[in-house]
């Protein structure tokens, strides 16, 4: 049996019928990954023992004609900012190299009540400040689609170990684009839920207002079974919304006929890769089929404004957010003379150089004087770009436009162009600054196998009606299969 | 010269919430051993997040209100920024540009007359932890090492910012005794300024013959009345003087020494910190409907400026009689309990005046803590209305009733007076100072003068008068006659 190809509801459904054991699952995922990461390095912490425990429990909940849940038996990972009780949690930092959580994140929690097994954590670039999972201090995590290139980032070890099939689903966080842009690289199906729609309580913050759970799986079948386990109302969490959630399992059977998709235009398409824009078109023939009207739609305010009112806001919030890490109470300490050269030494020698940069960025553009010239604009264009997605949303269903303007990029872009890296964010970063629900889906790969995904976008809360939109276009597009790494480097399908 | 000094005030009243203001850590800290009173969230812990204690913003509207303000049904936290060892996130949760309570006023009694002091606002905020510096004077300067506890950390403090309404010490010490008076009333804290619950920050500034405001000066590390009131007149004598001889009063932030009696200069506004203020987005904004305000609203108790109305009205009762009666209230309560058990309310007010109030100040206890409950005070007073027992009488059954936490009916037995009659050691005491008055008819019965029992009967009778006929004749002979051997 090839436990590695099977979705999470299969496994999940054999465990429960008896057909197989968690245990025999989580077995054939540790041994895949001991076998392949070596050269991948999507995971940087494995908690074999725990992982044992809890799928042992599992398994005898079934023998005993116990529920065990919705997910039951499934391993998964999750990037390395998710709070893990008693498993090292450093956000791939050497400010937390030694870091040990005594809780759980709400989100591991639920999949672990749901019959979720943790096997354990996956690389990130440090802090989750990146787009290629390269700044990490435990090395960068190469794509496993193309071992010369990056995967993503920030959370590249959760969409490389989906893609790799060490799990059928990850959890990564996103800011800006981190969990869809690494979907988007690896070829695997990423979601970015609505700003409120699963608790951030136990995820190491980057931007309060931005950052939000999503999960990394390898079609929307699954996807929507962990939004349905992820997705409630948190005590511990405040700004995750009370609403009463719909069924998103039962929402992703809907069809999509008769609704009104979007497809934007107004960017600079000569700028893309081209196999993306033909993506979006294959896309849009598929909703098309599917009995769905394509209409088009411009947005320029967002068009114009998006990343750098993205940068204003969340490197100021991240100036704000790793402020607590000064090294006296937990992570990395550096004595001093005074207590000033304490906090000094410890920060500069705990962060690495790009969050020391945003940190730097962040706190100018909190300052008196740039306050009211940088963030005080931004976060007034951050209302128009959600006033004009609101308007958008009241005459169509959802967005289709592009996660990505480029396929992949090759490692070490990042020291050669920054800047590109930061404009890479144009199409990603939206939905964060607007809260809406964002997916990166899978629509096939190029001749030379990279994967071609496209975002399709719905309004605030919507995040049901747009599974049912993913879900419709995979049912013809195909779900992107397990990275052929047995045979380095090799292409998906 | 135009020149006159105002000051302004900004008031921390610790608010009494059964836990902190954003985590479930119990508010009663003090005196738990350093660092037992806390958690992940007021320890700043990656990935935990503030969840806002519903009663704390509860009581900051109950406070507004009480102030005359109006409550802002859109209210936010923002974070303040600065790094000290004290505060784990390195931002202390706070209000900034949208506080829960604008633009009130208080009204005080000051140098004989009222004044109406103007409130800007009232923000919600939590605390920082406590550094410990192990120097024998408790300061940093010389500490090889410093010490944090952080059980305060996440305390929820109400901060009220005055108006610079006030001229004076006086208007000042008022303004504070009115705002503590207030937030014991609402039961909203406990307003002690030597536990640290009611802190002051005191910003003194001057007027312009051309009505503009002089150059500010905030003074820190006043706690108690007495250091405001000897700060406030060492730095405006400092100021004026300054002024006098043609200088310029920098702005500043300045500490006052409690020992050299003197403010020293702490940091100039050029040294002065940004704190990068800006939107907590961990916090949704918190919108106090029309609704949930009248609820509190109507949940108000009376306010300490009506009831001092009220008892002068009702109970025809002086002002500084009202005053002083109101000034708890639970002694308001304990003297309208005393009153509706239908002693006269003149005569209540005066038992607790100068009997209740001695008692407390010997036993060095509260109102609430006084054994005697008012309803028992009541039916004292009444007793001595009704002249079943003289006022002499009627303290020592007091006396009884707190010694021994006696009822008075037990305590009347217990004193010597029992069902209205004077007896016993009451009666004794009654006959002394009888034959003390009449020296020539007990020589007369201890000579053997006395033999048809005339000079007995006379004493007797005289007896019988002092116990206005509540005593037993024939124990009043038995008496006379005793002491008279």
């Amino acid at each position: 049996m090839e436990f590695h190809k099977l979705s999470a509801l299969d496994i999940a459904e054999g465990v429960k019928k008896g057909n197989w054991t968690a245990s025999e699952v989580l077995s054939a995922h540790l041994q895949r990954i001991k076998k392949f990461d070596g050269q991948i390095n999507a995971v940087v912490t494995l908690s074999e023992e725990s992982a044992d425990r809890d799928a042992k429990e599992i398994d005898k909940a079934v023998a005993e004609g116990r529920d065990p849940g919705p997910l039951a038996g499934v391993p998964f990972l999750v990037k390395d900012n998710f709070c893990t009780d008693g498993i090292r949690t450093t956000c791939c930092s050497k400010m937390l190299s030694d870091w040990i959580p005594d809780y759980d994140a709400t989100a591991v929690k639920k999949m672990k009540e749901a019959g979720a097994v943790l096997m354990g954590k996956t690389n990130m670039d440090e802090f989750a400040m990146g787009s290629t999972t390269e700044s990490s201090i435990f090395g960068p995590t190469l794509n496993p689609r193309d071992f010369d290139r990056v995967p993503g980032g920030s959370s590249g070890g959760s969409a490389a170990a989906v893609a790799a099939g060490f799990c059928p689903i990850a959890l990564g966080s996103d800011t800006g684009g981190s969990v869809r842009q690494p979907s988007a690289f690896c070829g695997v199906q990423g979601m970015k839920p609505s700003y409120g729609q699963i608790s951030r309580y136990g995820v190491v913050a980057y931007a309060s207002s931005l950052d939000q759970v999503g999960p990394i799986t390898r079609n929307m079948g699954d996807m929507a079974a962990v939004m349905e386990v992820l997705a409630c109302a948190d005590p511990n969490d405040t700004t995750c919304d009370s609403y009463k959630r719909p069924s998103f399992s039962e929402a992703a059977l809907e069809g999509i006929k008769g609704k009104k998709i979007a497809m934007l235009t107004g960017y600079d398409a000569e700028s893309m890769d081209r196999p993306l824009i033909e993506a979006i078109e294959r896309a849009a023939d598929y909703c098309r089929s599917a009995g769905a009207e394509i209409v088009e739609a411009e947005l320029p305010i967002t068009m114009k404004h998006a990343v750098a009112c993205y940068y204003m806001v969340a490197l100021g919030d991240a100036s704000s957010k790793l402020a607590c890490f000064d090294g006296m109470r937990y992570g990395h300490h550096a004595d001093g003379r005074s207590l000033a050269e304490m906090y000094k030494r410890s920060r500069n020698e705990g962060f690495g150089k790009e969050v020391r940069k945003r940190i730097l960025i962040g706190t100018c553009i909190l300052t008196r004087g740039y306050y009211e010239n940088y963030y005080v604009p931004a976060t007034k264009v951050r209302q128009m770009i959600a006033d004009e997605y609101a308007e958008l949303f009241k005459n169509v269903d959802a967005l289709i436009c592009p996660i990505t303007p480029a396929l992949p990029y090759k490692k070490g872009l990042v020291e050669e162009d920054p800047v590109r890296i930061y404009l890479g964010d144009a199409f990603s970063s939206i939905a964060n600054l607007a809260g809406l629900p964002s997916i990166s889906l899978n629509v096939g790969f190029t001749e030379e196998g990279l994967p071609t995904n496209v975002q399709l976008m719905g309004p605030r809360f919507g995040d049901a009606g747009l599974l049912a939109f993913a879900r419709s276009i995979e049912n013809k597009a195909g779900s992107p299969q397990v990275a052929d790494i047995e045979n380095k480097g090799g292409c998906g399908e | 010269m135009n020149r006159e000094t105002v000051i302004g005030l900004e008031i921390h009243l610790q608010l009494k919430t059964k836990s902190k203001l954003f985590c479930s850590c119990s508010s009663d800290y003090i005196g738990a051993t350093p660092n037992t009173n806390i958690c992940p969230v007021c320890l700043a812990v990656p990935g935990t997040l503030p969840i806002l204690n519903d009663h704390a913003v509860a009581l900051a509207v109950k406070i507004g209100l009480a102030l005359h303000c109006s409550i802002s049904d859109n209210t936010r936290f923002h974070r303040k920024h600065y790094f000290y060892a004290d505060l784990p996130k390195a931002y202390q949760i706070t209000q900034y540009e949208h506080p829960i309570a604008v633009k009130g006023y208080v009204d005080i009694f000051a140098e004989g007359k009222e004044k109406r002091i103007r409130v800007h606002h009232l923000h919600l905020e939590e605390d920082a932890g406590k550094l410990v510096h192990p120097t024998s004077d408790g300061r940093l300067t010389g500490a090889a090492y410093s010490l944090v506890d952080y059980n305060r950390g996440g305390m929820p403090l109400s901060e009220i910012v005055s108006e610079p309404d006030m001229n004076s010490a006086e208007e000042v010490i008022a303004y504070i005794t009115q705002i503590r008076q207030l937030a014991r009333y609402l039961e909203v804290s406990d307003g002690e300024m030597e536990s640290g619950s009611l802190r002051v920050d005191v910003n003194v500034s001057h007027s312009n013959p051309d009505g503009s405001l002089g150059t500010r000066v905030e003074i820190k590390n006043v706690n108690s009345l007495k250091s405001i009131e000897r700060a406030l007149e060492y730095e405006i004598a400092r100021q004026n003087k300054v002024l006098d001889e043609g200088g310029h009063l920098a702005q500043e932030t300045r500490l006052w020494d409690d020992v050299a009696g003197v403010t020293r200069s702490m940091r100039s506004k050029e040294g002065e910190r940004d704190y990068r203020y800006y939107v907590e987005m961990d916090l949704a904004p918190i919108s106090a409907g029309s609704e949930y305000v009248r609820k509190i609203s109507e949940s108000l108790p009376e306010m300490p400026w009506e009831k001092l109305d009220r008892f002068i009205k009702e109970y025809s009762i002086s002002l500084e009689e009202s005053l002083r009666l109101t000034e708890q209230k639970e002694t308001a309560d304990y003297f309208e309990a005393c009153v509706s058990e239908g002693a006269p309310p003149i005569k209540c007010a005066n038992w607790m005046h100068m009997e209740v109030q001695r008692i407390l100040h010997d036993l060095s206890i509260g109102i609430n803590d006084f054994p005697v409950p008012a309803a028992e005070l009541g039916k004292l007073i009444i007793k001595v209305e009704k002249r079943e027992l003289s006022n002499t009488q009627a303290k020592d059954v007091l006396a009884v009733m707190v010694e021994k936490k006696a009822s008075l009916q037990d305590a009347v037995r217990l004193s010597g007076v029992s069902d209205g009659k004077i007896s016993g050691a009451a009666l004794e005491e009654a006959v002394k100072k009888v034959l003390d008055s009449e020296p020539e008819a007990v020589k007369a019965v201890r000579d053997g003068n006395d033999k048809k029992g005339a000079k007995v009967k006379f004493l007797r009778g005289l007896v019988m008068r002092e116990t206005r006929g509540s005593a037993d004749p024939a124990e009043v002979s038995q008496v006379v006659v005793s002491l008279l051997k």
